[in-house]
């Protein structure tokens, strides 16, 4: 379950990856999702080797088809991961973009 | 030696009549009667389970197993995600290398179909990791992940994993407790809706209920009076990351290498002794992954293998895999599937798997794997 502890938890690791250059180690398109990412499927999600070597997985935005692909550059950016908690707090986190 | 002596399982499939219990109760049943054994001469209980927390609010299962038994003696629960039926068998079997003269019951099961498919996939994804599940990758997108992957650096296509759903369709349609038992063409799992690409619902595993039980026992007057007892060479079980990120090979599931080399090497046997095996096929590209894991096939070569389908009943090959139908076919109840796995291997050894009956088997292999490869466990039995 999420709560709004662990969402403010979780911005302090967040905010140490945003606007990090890497490259597309592996990618899929989920069409069948959970229930909170139901309503945004079918969305591609990318695993990322940054530039230090760090790996982190997040969705692909603002995409055409074509950059679905290995070695594929991207960057990272802060966006809205899940709808709102019961509380009202917004879950935000990493996507990718393409470059 | 500890001996397996008997197995039992339920239906597999939407078992809307059933609860939980209702299944764990017919299981143990079903295995009592098997082996001629009454509650009061089981002296201890694994049972592997992972959802029932999770979806029905539901924990402390062996006081739950204690009071369907009537019977005031240790029983365990163990989770392993989709390898808890496995982590049970393997740690009934601990249990008894340092317990002598014991019987103990081991059972899996999971209920899932109660619930919608988005409440049962996002359960399911508490086995992976938190930032898995931020990012909204289900278990069939970490195996997509790994499909895609290994399709692209070997230069296959979705043609060579259909191969799997093919063979292991045509092997439930032989196994009346299978939760499908319909043939399938290659072009059907093509044509099939993509859950995550390049993985369709024709190279899933589906969302089934079901319970299987063994027994297990290293009591020899018990022995003595089996006909149908089939030795317990080896069971390890290994673990790794749970994020697939945190591994060395995306392509690779380390944790079923590792557990199969020491498998073998404590049942003095070589991959060319197995007859028969059940592999984890959560999705097609794990049986392929699996098959090479376990080194009965080159890495990379897999793709290529299965297209010869010399591992589906009735081609004459040397191994035959997953006779059971596999978790495709005969379906996926969680905490169940592990223990299905090794009842299936038991059924080939002691020569009661009537339709799919492979010749001559002495010796099989079964694999259960957790998460996208964060457990795996390998166990050997033979005749």
């Amino acid at each position: 379950m999420i709560s709004p502890i662990k969402i403010w938890r979780r911005q302090k690791e967040i905010r140490v990856i945003l606007g990090k250059k890497g490259k597309v180690l592996a990618w899929t398109k989920i069409y069948a999702a959970g229930a909170d990412f139901k309503k945004y499927a079918p969305y591609p999600v990318v695993l990322v080797k940054l530039e230090n070597k760090e790996k982190v997985y997040g969705q692909l935005v603002d995409f055409q088809d074509q950059d679905l692909k290995i070695g594929k550059k991207v960057v990272s950016v802060l966006r809205k991961v899940r709808a709102a908690s019961d509380e009202g707090v917004i879950a935000y986190g990493i996507k990718f973009k393409p470059l | 030696m500890t001996q397996l002596i008997g197995y039992y399982t339920t239906q597999f499939g939407e078992l809307w009549d059933k609860s939980l219990f209702d299944l764990v109760e017919e299981a143990i049943t079903g295995v009592l009667k098997q082996t001629e054994l009454e509650n009061k001469q089981i002296n201890a209980v694994f049972f592997g389970n992972m959802l029932a927390g999770v979806l029905e609010n539901n924990l402390h299962s062996p006081s739950k197993i204690a009071e369907i038994l009537k019977i005031n003696i240790p029983i365990f629960r163990s989770e392993a995600a989709c390898a808890s039926g496995g982590a049970a068998f393997n740690l009934a079997k601990s249990y008894l290398d340092v317990n002598s003269n014991k019987n103990v019951l081991v059972i899996g099961a999971e209920k899932m179909t109660d619930y919608s498919p988005e409440e049962t996939i996002t359960a399911l994804s508490a086995a992976s990791s938190g930032e898995e599940q931020e990012a909204g990758l289900t278990f069939p997108g970490l195996y997509a992940m790994m499909a895609n992957f290994y399709l692209e650096k070997y230069h296959y296509t979705e043609k060579n994993l259909a191969y799997v759903s093919v063979k292991n369709h045509y092997h439930g349609s032989l196994n009346d407790k299978a939760h499908f038992r319909k043939k399938i063409s290659i072009e059907e799992v093509l044509k099939s809706a993509y859950v995550a690409y390049p993985l369709k619902v024709l190279d899933s595993s589906p969302i089934s209920d079901g319970a299987s039980a063994v027994v297990l026992t290293n009591k020899s007057d018990v022995i003595k009076k089996r006909k149908n007892s089939v030795s317990i060479l080896a069971s390890e079980i290994i673990t790794d990351t749970i994020s697939l990120k945190e591994r060395k090979q995306i392509d690779e599931i380390l944790a079923t290498k590792i557990a199969a080399d020491i498998a073998f090497r404590k049942a003095k046997i070589n991959r060319g002794d197995i007859d028969v095996a059940e592999v984890h096929d959560c999705f097609s590209i794990a049986e392929i992954l699996a098959m090479e894991d376990l080194g009965f096939w080159k890495k990379g070569s897999g793709g290529k293998r299965i297209k010869e389908l010399s591992t589906m009943y009735g081609n004459d090959g040397d191994l035959i895999v997953n006779t059971s139908g596999g978790l495709k076919a005969a379906g996926h109840p969680v905490g169940a599937t592990g223990i299905k796995q090794i009842g299936e291997i038991f059924l080939q050894l002691s020569r009661q798997a009537e339709k799919r009956q492979v010749k001559n088997a002495k010796y099989g292999l079964a694999h259960n794997v957790g998460g996208s490869g964060g457990t795996a466990v390998v166990t050997i039995l033979g005749i």
